[in-house]
């Protein structure tokens, strides 16, 4: 029922059911739609306590009813996501929609967090059903294998899914320390079987500066 | 005359003898063969009346007349641009999200105000967006400029299409707008989902959502 309108455009068709979406990120709609805040992410209290905790505070709506709803945040490129039972990590930034069936969470990342912008936590989603992400730029899907990890610019992570292992590495050297940075500090590892999106557009990253 | 897409943020006209274009002052990006920019001090056509309309409506975006024979690129600000090409109905939209239109189109301004009573004179407020709209009116193409993509919505009569303020770009065709709320007693109170205000559009013709709740 998730459908892209163009590239920045995700249209949700409901007849009768529910939709988790980042707060104020409608558009337009037909039909009859209600609009409904969510407390904490809508995990009872101890998701709002550690959402409160960690930082990854996305205010969710749960918007239900039927027809059509669009969706779109800051001109963002829309990716959708088919989840089958695995888990998504995601930046809540990133994160549009998730169907109403996906159970959302925060992991702690570790020191990645810090380096590359957003918090020590991350966002997961997980269960059967879809996700829209969003990227700044057209996201492209990398595969990691056993035999050949990736490394991303923690400015261009976006999320990844599957059995993988990650960890901040540092391209910090003499040189580096000498003032001739190659701008390229911290990267991400990532080990194991799975997906990682990554877009061509870099945030704001500690590292940038080294 | 048509307009012809490059990009989605680019489009190019062609201007014959004869045949008059205006653009907002400042979006040509190129041209060729013998074209002439005028300032329009006027605010396009319709004369003294209709300037004075347009300061008091604050729907005064500076605008030249292109003419001449040739071709001219226009794009403004990195925007995307929509063309959307009338025949015979009305389009509304904001002065500013213009980026050229065929000279051949009747220019007016309409106060919103007066459809949907006092929620329609809210509607100004809590948009952002004036309380009056231009209109073209009759056959020819427009460009129009949005944040991000833009998706075209069709209105049919029984099926209404509600729509953020803040990502409304402009409609056409004979539809009536309100300014509805899902305003409950909660929201009052700041537990909002962020969508307290709706733009209600029925009737028959279509609109223009941006993909962006930013103005440009």
């Amino acid at each position: 029922m998730f459908r892209l309108q163009g590239s920045k455009t995700l249209a949700v068709d409901l007849t009768g059911d529910a939709v988790k979406a980042k707060n104020g990120s409608m558009v337009a709609y037909d039909g009859r739609m209600t609009f409904k805040k969510m407390t904490g992410g809508g995990e009872g209290l101890r998701g709002m306590v550690s959402r409160r905790l960690t930082g990854e505070q996305m205010t969710v709506m749960e918007v239900s009813g039927q027809g059509t709803c669009y969706f779109a945040d800051r001109a963002s490129e829309i990716n959708l996501v088919a989840l089958h039972g695995e888990k998504l990590y995601v930046e809540a930034s990133n994160l549009l929609a998730t169907d109403a069936g996906l159970r959302t969470g925060t992991t702690f990342t570790g020191l990645r967090g810090g380096a590359s912008g957003n918090g020590l936590f991350t966002t997961t989603v997980e269960g059967t059903g879809q996700a829209a992400i969003m990227s700044e730029g057209k996201a492209v899907l990398l595969r990691v294998s056993p035999q050949y990890p990736l490394m991303v610019d923690p400015g261009a992570y976006i999320a990844h899914q599957g059995n993988l292992r990650q960890q901040l590495q540092s391209g910090v050297n003499f040189r580096t320390l000498m003032g001739e940075g190659s701008g390229e500090a911290f990267q991400m590892r990532f080990e194991g079987d799975g997906l990682v999106y990554v877009q061509p557009s870099e945030r704001n990253t500690v590292g940038g500066d080294v | 005359m048509p307009f012809r897409e490059i990009n989605s943020k680019m489009v190019e006209a062609t201007v014959a003898p004869g045949q008059t274009l205006f653009s907002q002052r400042g979006a040509m990006l190129a041209y060729r063969g013998e074209v002439s920019f005028t300032p329009n001090i006027q605010g396009g056509q319709g004369g003294f009346v209709s300037m004075i309309g347009r300061r008091v409506a604050g729907e005064a975006t500076p605008l030249m007349t292109v003419e001449g024979s040739g071709t001219v690129m226009f794009g403004h600000g990195g925007h995307h641009i929509q063309v959307i090409n009338l025949s015979g109905d009305t389009l509304y939209v904001e002065a500013d999200r213009l980026l050229a239109f065929d000279g051949s189109l009747q220019q007016g301004t309409m106060f919103m105000g007066s459809q949907g009573g006092v929620m329609g004179m809210v509607r100004g407020q809590v948009t952002g967006q004036g309380l009056f709209t231009t209109t073209l009116k009759g056959h020819g193409a427009v460009a129009v400029m949005a944040h991000g993509g833009v998706i075209e919505l069709p209105i049919t009569p029984g099926r209404d299409i509600h729509v953020d303020p803040q990502a409304y770009v402009a409609h056409h065709g004979e539809v009536r707008n309100k300014l509805s709320t899902a305003v409950g007693w909660r929201d009052m109170v700041g537990r909002g989902s962020g969508e307290a205000f709706q733009l209600e559009l029925s009737g028959s013709g279509a609109v223009y959502v941006q993909a962006s709740e930013e103005k440009l």
